[in-house]
């Protein structure tokens, strides 16, 4: 296959995947090595952005995506209004974020984090599989640990965790 | 003060006493480092005061971290005596002996609260890109009979029956769906769909196993032939969703389950017991 058939290739996989592509998975299926892969991925990208088209290719979950541009929202919620669902809960971000930070954690380490008992979030959570049980800390009761998902990467449109900015904790005592 | 509770005044919610006990200092405009002990205390209460004269439920933790205040302030303001010294401190939610322990913990929620916020952030700007879905409609699923269906479809029918079903369950009386006799009931279902079926020899639609015509009797009638089916003794067949169920029998395969023909059913109930 030549290049720009390849290209089209890609465009036409993203275009039809519903979840974030992996740069092998996209190898694997034009038979070509995974850094060909993403420099093509790239340049699509590029053009995508160059050309101002509506469609843009994003990095999520440690993969690739198709999504619309966010300046155009306006016009799709219109069109798609039934589907736009509802924001997480001001309790369901703070326990993310502590899990997100933390991971793995306990649902106690969460609770005495945030003053509030958590369990019901944490369900909430893990119906949404944002988040997900990733085994048992060693010691007394032997509590479950939550880590998060790659829906979680995705949902926040994240590459991964390094993504997130450093948590800010001022230390006048020790930490 | 009773009189206030005629006012309407709007409170704030707040996540927890660490998220009030935030506000709180930020209203006040200090640092964490710098709060007094007994001037956030006085808030806090206070706080909690016009929640209980608005009738409002106030949750326990609220109350834990008062007490865990008051005990801070007292500590404060009476001379320690050395000997008794963090003798009598019981673990409790908050754990917190000091005030410094406190503005560390505060400042611990506050880094949180800060990341919670930029999740926010990341979130508002995910919901305005928009992401195919194709509702499975390439992913096809292939059953034995060759029938096509496509996830969404099957996604979609079974989210419908299940909404039916709580409908219908909606309106009748609560039966409760699992009891002492369930395998009894079902044993018997089946030993009945069994006795049908070899009787006429051909496949039967499955609401003729149904007599009563009751939600609890179609539940029944429908869990006895799955596990009939899961035993190789009966074949499902649907053309499509919602199309009637036509049951027929599998013909036997001796080695297979001759021994435990027809009295399995009896069998299990008995065990049950």
């Amino acid at each position: 296959m030549e290049k720009e058939q390849q290209k089209r290739a890609i465009e036409a996989l993203l275009f039809l995947s519903e979840e974030p592509v992996k740069t092998d998975k996209v190898a694997a299926a034009l038979s070509t090595t995974s850094v060909e892969a993403e420099k093509m991925i790239e340049e699509l990208q590029e053009e995508l952005s160059a050309q101002g088209r509506g469609l843009q290719i994003f990095e999520a979950a440690g993969g690739y995506q198709m999504g619309t541009r966010p300046d155009l929202s306006s016009f799709l919620e219109k069109a798609f209004s039934e589907e736009v669902s509802s924001n997480l809960s001001t309790a369901a971000l703070e326990v993310l974020a502590i899990v997100a930070y933390k991971q793995p954690v306990t649902r106690i380490e969460i609770e005495s984090i945030r003053g509030v008992r958590s369990q019901h979030v944490l369900d909430n959570l893990l119906k949404r599989k944002l988040i997900k049980i990733s085994g048992r800390k060693e010691g007394p009761g032997r509590p479950l640990l939550y880590v998060t998902t790659a829906d979680f990467l995705k949902y926040f449109g994240l590459k991964d965790l390094g993504e997130l900015p450093e948590l800010e904790v001022e230390n006048e005592g020790a930490e | 003060m009773v009189e206030q509770a005629e006012y309407k005044i709007k409170l704030p919610t707040f996540e927890g006493p660490f998220d009030l006990l935030f506000h709180l200092i930020k209203k006040a405009e200090v640092d964490i480092w710098q709060v007094s002990i007994a001037d956030i205390t006085e808030q806090y209460l206070a706080y909690l005061q016009s929640m209980k004269e608005l009738n409002l439920e106030i949750a326990s933790e609220f109350l834990v971290m008062a007490a865990t205040l008051l005990r801070l302030k007292s500590k404060l303001l009476l001379p320690r005596s050395p000997k008794f010294q963090e003798q009598d401190e019981e673990e409790e939610l908050f754990e917190i002996n000091t005030a410094e322990e406190l503005f560390q913990r505060l400042e611990e929620y506050r880094a949180f609260k800060k990341a919670a916020l930029h999740l926010r952030q990341k979130e508002e700007e995910q919901k305005k890109v928009f992401l195919r879905s194709t509702g499975g409609q390439k992913i096809m699923v292939f059953t034995q009979q060759e029938s096509v269906y496509t996830i969404w479809e099957g996604a979609h029918h079974l989210s419908e029956i299940m909404q039916r079903f709580a409908k219908i369950a909606a309106q009748r009386e609560y039966v409760p769906a699992f009891s002492a006799v369930e395998d009894f009931v079902i044993a018997r279902k089946a030993d009945y769909i069994y006795a049908v079926l070899r009787q006429k020899r051909r496949s039967v639609p499955m609401k003729d196993f149904v007599i009563e015509s009751s939600l609890w009797e179609v539940i029944i009638t429908f869990i006895a032939l799955l596990e009939m089916s899961r035993q190789r003794k009966v074949n499902l067949l649907q053309d499509r969703p919602f199309e009637p169920i036509l049951v027929s029998l599998i013909e036997k395969q001796p080695e297979l389950f001759q021994p435990e023909e027809g009295e399995s059913g009896e069998r299990t109930a008995k065990e049950s017991y």
